[in-house]
């Protein structure tokens, strides 16, 4: 997106039009990191509203020193997934085949889709959290190394390093074992 | 050192591979020394890439859309109270107006209105303009008059083309977006039944057909009540946005051919950006 930081300045003014950008720009990355972490589909869709709803209330005490706002709002997402976690820490967690399956039109697709979503799962719950925290930044989440590095107070060099066991474990266990 | 080395290999062709669209095999040609212990990791990125990409349900899409409109809308009333909450809406409305008229007098809005993204009036035009979103009460009102400045922004973007401003291109592209974006938003607003004045049904007739005055029923019916003319209203700016949706895009294809070099990348994303948001206004209008 160009010139974020004046886009994010005319947000912290109530400029509808800015934080509708912002909403458009940032509902499906957000959606995608929550669905990622929580394997469930309809609580992620709820979450990521909370989320949006959160951060227009507070979106006055985002800061801009040097701190991307991409970063503030994956932290509000974080800790959201971080006390629904905390809440439903004694119910199972809700196949990701059932419930993260796209609705796309082409069988084909949703067919793929379906598989390379359940192995993700199965893969993903053998990661440490760190390394799940990565891949859910990076790849659904869109998050640059720098961007990731500010959602989990890490160095860039600690997120190269988990981002590199990362998909190293997930090879072994999608395509190894 | 050889490790860390390799994290910031691999993570540079994560960023090709995720963020500029690369291919794997662009990536192993710019490290062949490290081919044969990338290509397994970036397949696997490419794998949790793809299965990973899901989207929300457009119903849900929807709903949450509304449902985040409506905060904004709360939120923007609760701000305003304070400033006029004494007063009446209607006086709201005449004192921003006395303010504009006043601005408006000494001519420097009119000026305006004809500016171009690289002359220095031109934020007075985009002043101005937000200065009608504001007095715009309704939703459909809003939406008409973000299509009124979509089609400013393509008009714009021409000129820009034309006198060979790429930076200026890209940034109007920017602004061409959101008007798209925010007719598409306030039309679905409406849709999930946020005011309550539904869109007419679609037409029958196909995109870019002329439909007669006269002949058309919401023409019969005109005179006969508010609400047959506001669905004739609605009617005609399905057409004006079916319209736009052909031709603007095509205008701005057609100068790619004598358009100069270096305006070209930001010109084609504009094509883009144009292509894909009056496609998602209109997805909004069905």
């Amino acid at each position: 997106m160009q010139n974020e930081e004046s886009l994010v300045r005319r947000a912290q003014q109530h400029d509808p039009e800015a934080l509708a950008q912002l909403y458009e720009e940032y509902f499906g990355k957000i959606y995608r990191y929550i669905a990622l972490k929580i394997g469930n589909r309809t609580e992620a869709e709820d979450m990521t509203q909370q989320v949006f709803l959160k951060a227009i209330k507070s979106i006055s005490s985002f800061k801009w020193k040097g701190v991307p706002f991409s970063a503030w709002l994956f932290r509000i997402a974080h800790n959201q997934v971080v006390d629904y976690v905390r809440k439903r820490a004694k119910h199972a967690t809700v196949p990701l085949v059932e419930s993260l399956v796209s609705t796309g039109d082409n069988p084909e697709l949703i067919a793929e889709q379906n598989l390379d979503a359940e192995r993700l799962l199965s893969a993903t719950q053998q990661l440490t959290k760190a390394q799940r925290e990565v891949i859910s930044l990076r790849f659904p989440g869109g998050l640059s190394i720098a961007e990731a590095a500010r959602v989990m107070g890490k160095s860039q060099g600690a997120v190269k390093a988990l981002q590199h066991s990362a998909i190293l474990a997930l090879r072994q266990v999608l395509f190894v074992e | 050192m050889r490790n860390k080395r390799f994290d910031d290999i691999l993570n540079e062709c994560l960023d090709r591979l995720l963020m500029k669209g690369q291919t794997v095999e662009q990536c192993l040609d710019s490290y062949p020394e490290e081919a044969d212990k990338l290509k397994p990791l970036l397949q696997v990125a490419m794998a949790t890439r793809r299965a990973s990409a899901l989207q929300p349900s457009p119903d849900f899409r929807t709903r949450a859309r509304y449902q985040f409109h409506s905060a904004l809308r709360d939120m923007e009333a609760k701000r305003s109270r304070p400033f006029f909450g004494w007063l009446p809406q209607w006086a709201t409305v005449a004192t921003t107006v006395f303010v504009c008229l006043l601005v408006a007098g000494g001519g420097t809005v009119f000026a305006a209105g004809n500016s171009m993204p690289d002359e220095p009036l031109y934020p007075m035009k985009l002043a101005t303009e937000r200065v009608r979103l504001t007095l715009t009460p309704s939703g459909i009102g809003k939406a008409e008059l973000y299509a009124e400045l979509a089609d400013r922004r393509i008009a714009e973007i021409e000129r820009m083309v034309g006198k060979n401003k790429p930076e200026q291109v890209e940034r109007t592209a920017q602004r061409l977006n959101t008007c798209l974006m925010m007719v598409a938003s306030l039309l679905s607003v409406q849709e999930a039944g946020g005011e309550e004045v539904a869109l007419a049904p679609a037409p029958r007739t196909p995109a870019l057909e002329t439909v007669p005055e006269e002949s058309a029923p919401e023409a019969r019916t005109r005179g006969e009540g508010g609400g047959s003319k506001r669905i004739a209203k609605q009617e005609e700016f399905r057409r004006k946005m079916l319209r736009s949706a052909a031709d603007h895009p095509a205008a701005l294809r057609a100068m790619l051919r004598n358009a100069p070099e270096s305006a070209k990348p930001a010109l084609l994303r504009a094509i883009a950006i144009s292509e894909a948001g009056y496609e998602k206004a209109l997805r909004a209008l069905d």
